[in-house]
């Protein structure tokens, strides 16, 4: 991982640059969730956005009330929920691996959770999203397992080349078994069709209300290894030297990047690239600390997630396009800056 | 290699009298002679029976089954009672699968033979998401004729390439940097496809997604026709191809020094395995990694450095086939696209591949 931090800078300089940019990315994400609020088929006034939220407006903005309250505001809670859960198990997992191409989506581990979603729903019949959300992190943790052991056998260890061969394998053989369930089932296929892109459009108001107990444990569950994924950073042996418990470290991060790609996922389908592009804008920002890097990504996590939502509701009206595909546009630029790096690719 | 040979069978074979590769056989015809690979050769052939086999297995095996008498009889334009069965409603389904397979067959052995990787198939590194990306864009917007279907995937498939290697271009190609920018641009393009289908109303996306998991549930003449047509036309340049791999198998000072134009030939050959995978998507759909499977598996058939292009096409045939039939069976009444079969073949075989770790060797041999 790049540690950006540079060595002749005076420590209290660098601690004044990451809160500094920590203010910025608060500022940013309150700016997304105004325009989140605000955007649509039907454009509130920012200044209504407030009104409405707080007092509920009367005569003719009872109908902006509605708007923002019952459809934008739903909406909203979850991109923030799911851009912050995705963005952190991006970084985790890329900590984790020592890989800067890891993401829940190339790795497979978002098509896992979503196979799980589906076979839950088609099999056992569950239809609740508390009741299905086990599947999902059933899926994912089979995935990510099956996807690092493949990766991590043979010459070389788990390469950037081979976890994401790896990703693309099992993601292959996931959409075969669910297209073989779906084929089978063409009544759900409907429904599928839209979630299988990844789309906040479907949030209602008790969503987000269900999501964020598994959202904040996964978080916890990070957050609370950011001191030995820096060591972690330094390489295996010495995170050993340096004390960490090692295998505890990959665990605890895996378990909790499991738990926020599953909750994630049951949510709002598998949504590609955040948890890619978002670690390396957060690591050029506040450097490769953990400690600082895990709540940066937080916070740029649902900036990206819902500027892509809403830049989704302008692009094409008066349809939209979901989320998820916006946010594969906006993460292949980067993948391939990445990868055109030599250090990558040389890995 | 094995292509000129075919038809050979009368000529005078001369044993052990001038110096020759081991493996290979020479072959008199008239004044004309050729070296044969004994071994590439009788796989051919083998292969050939197998598909014929595979064939008419698939024509009498269905929902009802047809007597390999009748099917005969069909065949041979007799009047039979299971003309519609076995005419109508089979026959131009296996030809389609059938000319896919071939397709996809010949196109991946000619990709994997330039990258020098089995990695670089077409349907890793997003040519075959590029050629369904613009297809279901096709749909979505109003383009409903099977005759312009091809035309549009092979663009789709050529922009992909085409984008997948400007970008993995940076002073020189280097595999790793390829298969990655090509994932990267396989999962982007399969998200634009995701969004055409919901765009369009609720048919036109069921069809796109039948399609896109790589079906041959439903096509007629009306798409068996174009496809052949298009095959027939690329069958002068296969021939040029078949020979010009050998060129390239060779490593770049060996082929420079013989005279070889490396780049422009591999450009050549690239591009007729970007047609080719691209025109078997158009007409079938992303029929999963037979594309990958076949070539590797008709090279370690024939046992040769290089992969052969005849058996490699003749094996996709052969896989294509056989799994549609498997699709058409082994759920009745349901019929699984062929795609999710040779996926749930393919995807393993990718991954004993990363095991066996061939993937991170960016030069050396063929595998």
């Amino acid at each position: 991982m790049s540690a950006a931090v540079p060595l002749s800078t005076p420590r209290s300089s660098l601690v004044r640059r990451r809160i500094g940019w920590t203010v910025a990315a608060v500022a940013a994400l309150l700016v997304a969730v105004l325009l989140s609020l605000a955007v649509g088929a039907r454009p509130v006034a920012p200044g209504h956005v407030l009104d409405a939220l707080l007092h509920g407006g009367e005569g003719k903005y009872a109908m902006d009330t509605a708007v923002v309250r019952e459809m934008r505001l739903p909406r909203t809670l979850v991109g923030l929920m799911v851009g912050a859960g995705l963005a952190l198990a991006g970084t985790a997992l890329q900590g984790i691996t020592r890989n800067p191409i890891a993401d829940p989506g190339i790795l497979g581990i978002s098509h896992g959770a979503a196979v799980g979603v589906v076979l839950a729903i088609m099999l056992a019949g569950v239809e609740s999203l508390t009741g299905y959300v086990w599947w999902a992190f059933g899926g994912a943790a089979l995935a990510s397992v099956a996807v690092y052991a493949i990766a991590s056998r043979g010459r070389g260890g788990a390469s950037p080349v081979k976890l994401a061969l790896a990703g693309a394998a099992i993601n292959a053989l996931l959409v075969s078994l669910t297209t073989a369930v779906l084929t089978t089932q063409a009544s759900v296929l409907d429904k599928f069709r839209f979630w299988q892109v990844g789309s906040l459009s479907a949030s209602d108001t008790g969503l987000a209300g269900r999501i964020w107990p598994f959202l904040l444990v996964g978080a916890v569950l990070v957050l609370s290894v950011a001191r030995g994924l820096d060591a972690l950073a330094l390489g295996e042996d010495v995170a050993k030297g340096l004390g960490q418990n090692v295998a505890a470290v990959r665990i605890t991060g895996g378990l909790g990047a499991t738990v926020l790609t599953g909750a994630g996922v049951a949510a709002a389908g598998p949504i590609a690239f955040v948890g890619l592009a978002v670690p390396h804008i957060a690591r050029a920002l506040v450097g490769g600390d953990h400690r600082w890097l895990l709540p940066m990504s937080a916070l740029l996590g649902p900036v990206v997630l819902l500027a892509a939502d809403t830049a989704g509701r302008v692009f094409f009206p008066p349809g939209e396009v979901p989320a998820g595909v916006m946010t594969a546009l906006i993460g292949v630029p980067f993948l391939v800056a990445l990868v055109r790096r030599k250090r990558v690719a040389a890995v | 290699m094995s292509t000129p040979v075919r038809g050979a069978g009368t000529a005078v074979r001369e044993r052990g009298t001038a110096a020759r590769p081991a493996g290979y056989a020479l072959v008199r015809a008239g004044r004309g002679s050729f070296l044969v690979h004994r071994r590439g050769t009788a796989v051919a052939a083998g292969l050939i029976v197998l598909l014929a086999a595979a064939c008419l297995a698939y024509l009498c095996i269905g929902k009802t089954y047809a007597a390999p008498g009748e099917v005969l009889k069909v065949l041979l334009g007799e009047p039979s009672r299971e003309e519609v069965t076995v005419g109508t409603l089979r026959l131009p389904r296996m030809t389609v699968g059938l000319l896919v397979g071939l397709a996809f067959g010949a196109g991946g052995a000619l990709i994997q033979t330039v990258a020098r990787n089995p990695l670089a198939s077409p349907d890793v590194i997003g040519i075959t998401q590029g050629a369904s990306a613009l297809t279901v864009g096709a749909m979505t917007f109003g383009l409903t004729s099977y005759a312009a279907l091809p035309y549009v995937s092979v663009a789709g498939g050529l922009l992909a390439a085409a984008l997948v290697y400007v970008f993995a271009w940076r002073g020189g190609l280097q595999a790793t940097r390829f298969v990655l920018i090509g994932i990267g641009f396989a999962v982007a393009l399969r998200s634009v496809t995701h969004l055409f289908m919901t765009k369009g109303d609720y048919l036109v996306a069921q069809r796109a997604q039948v399609w896109m998991t790589g079906s041959l549930n439903g096509p007629g003449w009306d798409e068996a026709a174009p496809l052949a047509w298009a095959l027939l036309a690329l069958a002068p340049f296969l021939c040029w191809a078949a020979r010009a791999q050998r060129t390239v198998t060779m490593d770049d000072d060996t082929a420079t020094a013989l005279g070889v134009r490396l780049n422009r030939v591999r450009g050549g050959l690239v591009l007729l395995g970007v047609v080719l995978a691209s025109i078997a998507t158009g007409a079938a759909g992303p029929v999963d990694f037979v594309a990958l499977l076949a070539p590797q598996l008709a090279r370690r058939m024939t046992r040769t450095a290089q992969i052969p292009l005849l058996s490699s096409a003749l094996t996709g045939a052969v896989i294509v086939v056989v799994a549609d039939l498997l699709g058409r069976k082994l759920l009745e009444p349901t019929q699984l696209p062929v795609g999710v079969l040779t996926a749930a073949v393919g995807a393993p075989y990718l991954i004993w591949l990363i095991i066996k770790g061939h993937s991170t060797r960016n030069t050396g041999g063929t595998a």
